[in-house]
């Protein structure tokens, strides 16, 4: 048996169907994975109980598999809050929760990165803390994680197929489901690695673009 | 030059870093108007004084007044902070905002001025500084020089009772030294009340009114600058004076 073209090309119109929700999938995901990620970094760094909360949460979910926490969402949360959770609602909520935490700890490292006389400077003037972490810390701390936070978004896009265990019918879902009308994994499962390849460069791509446009306005 | 009311008053103040005593009970009295010069070797306390003033170090005992009003980190921090403008040894620019920016976001912020009212005066203090037509610079694209002088623009812009500066001009190139102390001399001259640390003893002597010498944690001896220069009456404060002078 040879390799089949035909099949790589003729499966592409149903993959990229599912690469559209892999791509919907984890834009949702890092916008909120970045809100979460803000939150809980800056918690992280708090005198108080809510330093704790954060640290928990990081440790939790970066010490568990993304598998686990979508089990935990989609099969065990119901359970507890007594109704079904969608597979589109479970799969937002575990990559969101999941990138969150990784997002906490780039920010965290982001914003000690910042000197030191930028806080004192911004209080030296009377701003308030909540001001000198709005204002001052974080324009800066957010240019200087761009990178990290770019990789962030790749390592996402690529964990996403995860959902597919739960019959999400993202790309990797969409590729085993023509592998059982086909029979031709190699060529099926070639064509879906193509594709995450492409959303992948085409990620690092803006990252860079993004990062060259920011050292140039500063 | 100096009124009834001290502009601000400095009690007993002690200051630990770990086991390391930096402030040992310093009492300073700064009159309206009035320029002091705290001079002394590194590691005398002179900053850390300073910084305690508004509790960026938060001062283990003590009492400090700024105008009559005792500074209390739970009631007045954040007013008292707006009368003290402090100019940083490493300028501490916000380098993610333009110059104009660096001086009007406190003013609007803090004081709540309106945007228009905040950049006639950001241009004012930048005229002042010499350095009006850099209002659209960002501070990477300064000298050291220009950047501590829109440093200078940005504490001024809260319109602050008191200045603080903390030796202003020892990360600069001997070249830039003279301009910074220039601006500093011209508001001098304009009546602020300073509180100026430093090393340039040829400032402490041509500008300042008093000059205070710490050493070890302690005030040893202050004066005007004529008599402290000229005829210090303490042993530490000569040996200093020999070595730097």
């Amino acid at each position: 048996m040879s390799f089949r073209w035909d099949l790589v090309w003729s499966s592409m119109p149903m993959l990229l169907q599912g690469a559209r929700l892999t791509v919907q999938l984890t834009a949702i995901a890092v916008f909120f994975g970045v809100i979460i990620g803000t939150i809980a970094g800056i918690a992280r760094l708090s005198k108080g109980p809510q330093k704790y909360i954060a640290a928990v949460y990081i440790d939790f979910i970066r010490g568990t598999p993304l598998l686990v926490q979508t089990f935990i969402v989609f099969y065990g949360l119901p359970g507890i809050i007594g109704q079904p959770i969608p597979a589109y609602t479970a799969a937002v909520l575990a990559l969101s929760i999941n990138s969150g935490a990784y997002v906490a700890e780039i920010v965290r490292a982001g914003i000690q990165a910042i000197d030191k006389g930028q806080t004192e400077a911004a209080l030296s003037l009377g701003m308030t803390s909540a001001q000198t972490m709005r204002y001052i810390i974080l324009p800066q701390a957010f240019r200087q994680i761009l990178p990290p936070l770019g990789n962030e978004f790749i390592a996402l896009l690529k964990d996403s197929s995860l959902v597919s265990v739960i019959a999400l019918e993202e790309l990797v879902r969409k590729g085993q489901i023509i592998i059982g009308r086909t029979f031709r994994p190699f060529e099926v499962w070639l064509a879906v690695a193509l594709i995450y390849l492409v959303m992948t460069f085409s990620v690092s791509r803006i990252v860079d673009f993004l990062e060259k446009r920011v050292k140039n306005g500063v | 030059m100096v009124s009834r009311q001290p502009m601000i008053e400095v009690r007993n103040l002690y200051k630990r870093f770990g086991n390391l005593e930096v402030l040992k009970g310093v009492s300073l009295s700064v009159g309206r108007g009035e320029v002091v010069v705290v001079i002394g070797p590194s590691g005398s306390g002179k900053s850390t004084l300073l910084r305690c003033l508004n509790y960026l170090e938060t001062p283990d005992s003590g009492q400090i007044f700024l105008d009559g009003v005792e500074v209390d980190p739970k009631r007045n921090l954040r007013q008292v902070r707006q009368e003290m403008g402090m100019v940083f040894q490493s300028f501490n620019l916000f380098p993610h905002m333009k110059v104009l920016d660096n001086i009007t976001l406190a003013p609007q912020k803090v004081r709540g001025t309106d945007k228009e009212s905040a950049e006639k005066l950001a241009l004012e203090l930048l005229a002042k500084v010499g350095l009006a037509d850099k209002a659209h610079s960002y501070p990477g694209e300064l000298s050291g020089g220009q950047r501590q002088r829109v440093a200078i623009a940005r504490a001024l812009a809260m319109q602050p009772q008191v200045m603080l500066f903390d030796e202003p001009t020892s990360a600069l190139d001997p070249e830039m030294i003279g301009e910074v102390l220039e601006v500093m001399k011209k508001l001098a001259l304009e009546g602020s009340t300073m509180i100026v640390v430093t090393h340039e003893m040829g400032f402490a002597r041509e500008v300042g009114d008093r000059v205070v010498f710490m050493d070890d944690g302690h005030i040893i001896e202050e004066g005007p600058p004529r008599e402290v220069f000229s005829n210090p009456k303490q042993a530490r404060t000569r040996e200093f004076l020999s070595k730097i002078l």
